[in-house]
């Protein structure tokens, strides 16, 4: 977790708490995803889903045990990986 | 005037309705084959509307028209050579931004196109109000509101798709416009492919390159590689610029203009108390109802299968076998009657009655459950324990298929979304006890030992799914993909939908497996009548008697099994002259048999299904590490049990 200036925080996704919003400021790349053939797999999948930088992101609530996570995002109703949803930054105001 | 042939393409998100517009505008007349070379579904059909004979084509439910999947290049190449006539980009109203995210990309394809504005029920429920002519002047493409499910608007979107092929002019699209300096390089490179024959748009291909597109990049730098080498420099600049990648950086710019007319075009006033859907997805999503609401959903689906298939299977046997003194008449005890209704007419009886009365409600149920969105709900709730075998969520549904019949759930790997774990999740799936296996695990083990041991053996059966699905996932290359799965509203499913998806399940089941079964079970008549089946029990009983301790004649049993799992049990009744097991095999051997029952080798229809999706080799190898893995097991639990008991 890095603090950006005093109102804003920087964290992943899965920090949120449930019904809280953020705004995506990037994705993380994952461990060793280019030159596995397919370069540009699943950011290039999240952002065709409307996760692009600056897109308002809600997570409505994560499955137990470390299950995937449900947000909204554009109006549609995503489950996430855990691990998938870890790699998505957000930004906050200052709870 | 002569009768001319058109041809329209139906393209949109997954779950818009799709499939339920494109049964409406053909009805019977459609077939369900494979795009050439590929394991993705290509839907055809057939209308005759206005003298004109139109040939639609479905194609698959896809996101975007960049390269993550098969499904989107298949897709966007089908579009830009193929050209059909008009494109039907079918939109949900319910999510129009990122519907119209794609329209946008079809657009830029510059393809003729008119958009079904569909599922406004829906969109309505959510209090989501649009104004289609407002929509038609922001596109600039005709937009027809439809409610497919009720098959409102499907005439006038027809209608419309065929006037706006007559005119011969399709009406501008609005222009898909970019940032100031990217809109400057995506011209450069433009510039550069001008003159080049392809068949993609200059400026989309420009585009493409800028965005770091595989398929494009490959194809241009076939015709000149220096194309695509300036195209990424201009990335780079761009990515310098915005502190992006340059991919992001338009798809970013693109999701903005999407947005904005989702905007101007829609009124979002929630409603004051939660429709009656979203209740529903809390309700069956939450952590302490989520749970107990599935589980019994899945034992009654199971009940309701076992009971239904249990019943007709008998019924089918009866009627079928009463065939066979006709067919003695006919024949007469000779050889070839022999060869005839034990080789060939008792395989297409194992696989009518033992096969399609349990796959039948299987695949009714399965898509009653997929057209109302509760698997996806099943998914999620599953991910994180199958997680732990390397797939996500989606791939505990074709598990689940598993335990009625194999062959349905390898064909049902395909919802995986690569091939590594289409392979893995069919792979998994051939261990779990089908239907067949659960009559030799309750028949011997839980009738003549008790049904705790039968319990035992279940679960010892999925810690051995989950061992080897975890050692196959560290084995086999590749990293594994997390869940990325759209949760779309709840609706009631559509019968005729879901009968016609079944009937192309079954038809395309009886199209692979019986000439399989056939075959299989006329080489093995063969060997019977020619004696050479005793002298192979003879020659396999080191691994029988000496190795997992069984009687010689399991040798045979086992071969037959082969044909389908519960005959080994059925053999072996008939080759002991008896059905009271407990005189003629110990507790052990029970146990071991099982054992080796339940793992030794996926049977023929599904080894026929694998072949299908995987080819040869793959099912070659499955096939001989579930023997070696199976004999193992069962002689270590022979000598183990011996310890035990």
């Amino acid at each position: 977790m890095q603090r950006r200036d005093s109102e804003k925080l920087e964290m992943p996704l899965t920090t949120l708490r449930n019904g809280e919003t953020g705004t995506v400021t990037s994705i993380r790349a994952g461990g060793g995803g280019r030159g596995f053939g397919r370069g540009w797999g699943f950011e290039q999948r999240l952002m065709d889903l409307g996760l692009t930088p600056g897109t308002k992101v809600t997570v409505v609530k994560s499955a137990p045990f470390h299950g995937p996570v449900e947000i909204l995002v554009r109006g549609s109703r995503l489950a996430l990986g855990r691990g998938m949803a870890d790699k998505i930054l957000v930004e906050i105001e200052k709870r | 005037m002569t009768k001319q042939k058109l041809v329209i393409a139906l393209a949109g998100n997954a779950n818009v309705g799709k499939s339920v517009i494109f049964n409406h505008l053909t009805g019977l007349h459609q077939h369900i084959g494979n795009w050439p070379g590929k394991t993705v579904e290509r839907a055809e059909g057939t209308l005759h509307f206005k003298g004109y004979t139109i040939d639609v084509v479905d194609l698959p439910g896809i996101y975007s028209l960049s390269t993550y999947s098969l499904e989107e290049v298949i897709s966007r190449k089908y579009i830009a050579i193929e050209k059909p006539d008009v494109v039907i980009n079918v939109v949900d109203a319910s999510v129009l931004e990122r519907n119209l995210f794609f329209t946008l990309q079809l657009i830029e394809l510059e393809t003729p196109m008119i958009i079904a504005l569909n599922q406004m029920d829906i969109a309505k429920k959510k209090g989501i109000e649009i104004k289609p002519e407002k929509l038609e002047k922001l596109l600039g493409a005709p937009v027809v509101p439809t409610v497919a499910t009720k098959g409102v608007g499907i005439f006038q979107l027809l209608e419309r798709a065929v006037d706006m092929i007559e005119k011969g002019r399709p009406p501008t699209p609005v222009e898909v416009k970019y940032g100031e300096e990217v809109e400057e390089k995506i011209s450069q490179v433009a510039k550069m492919l001008k003159g080049i024959q392809f068949w993609y748009p200059p400026r989309y291909a420009a585009i493409k390159l800028l965005e770091g597109d595989e398929e494009i990049e490959r194809e241009v730098s076939r015709i000149n590689p220096e194309i695509v080498s300036a195209a990424k420099k201009l990335a780079d600049q761009i990515e310098n610029l915005h502190g992006h990648p340059c991919s992001t950086v338009i798809t970013s710019e693109r999701y903005e203009l999407a947005g904005c007319i989702a905007r101007e075009a829609q009124r979002i006033v929630p409603p004051t108390r939660p429709p009656i859907e979203e209740r529903l997805h809390t309700l069956t999503t939450h952590r302490i109802t989520g749970y107990p609401i599935m589980v019994s959903s899945l034992l009654f689906m199971f009940y309701f299968i076992f009971a239904f298939g249990g019943y007709a299977s008998e019924l089918l046997n009866k009627s079928l076998y009463g065939l066979q003194s006709i067919l003695t008449g006919l024949f007469g005890t000779t050889l070839i009657g022999e060869l005839v209704w034990g080789g060939v007419i008792e395989g297409i009886i194992a696989g009518l009655t033992i096969a399609l009365p349990y796959i039948i409600p299987f695949y009714v149920l399965l898509y009653l459950l997929e057209d109302s969105g509760y698997l996806s709900r099943i998914a999620f709730l599953m991910d994180n324990v199958m997680h732990k075998i390397g797939l996500h969520g989606k791939a505990f549904i074709p598990m689940m298929l598993g335990y009625g019949c194999n062959v349905p759930a390898c064909l049902g790997c395909r919802i995986m979304e690569t091939e590594r774990e289409r392979l893995l999740a069919a792979f998994v799936t051939t261990l779990v006890p089908c239907a067949a296996r659960t009559v030799i695990i309750l028949g011997l083990v839980g009738q003549f030992i008790g049904v705790q041991w039968a319990f035992v053996l279940y679960i010892f059966n999925l810690l051995v799914i989950f061992a080897l699905g975890r050692i196959a996932f560290r084995a086999l290359p590749g990293e594994s993909t997390a869940l990325i799965m759209e949760m779309s509203s709840y609706k009631i499913p559509q019968l005729k939908t879901v009968l016609k998806e079944t009937w192309f399940r079954v038809a395309e089941f009886i199209k692979v497996a019986f000439p399989l079964i056939v075959a299989g079970s006329l080489t093995l008549k063969a060997a019977e009548v020619s004696g050479l089946l005793a002298h192979i029990a003879n020659v396999l009983s080191p691994v029988t008697v000496v190795w997992l301790g069984l009687p010689v004649i399991t040798g045979i049993t086992l071969i037959f099994g082969v044909l389908r799992k519960e005959l080994t049990l059925i053999m072996l009744a008939t080759l002991l002259g008896t059905t009271n097991f407990a005189q003629v095999l110990t507790p052990v051997q029970m146990i071991v048999f099982t054992l080796v029952a339940m793992f030794y080798i996926p049977c023929i229809a599904t080894m026929a299904a694998l072949v299908r999706e995987f080819g040869w080799k793959k099912t070659v190898f499955i096939t001989a590490f579930e023997i070696f893995f199976a004999i193992s097991l069962g002689g270590i639990a022979f000598r183990l049990l011996m310890l035990i008991i």
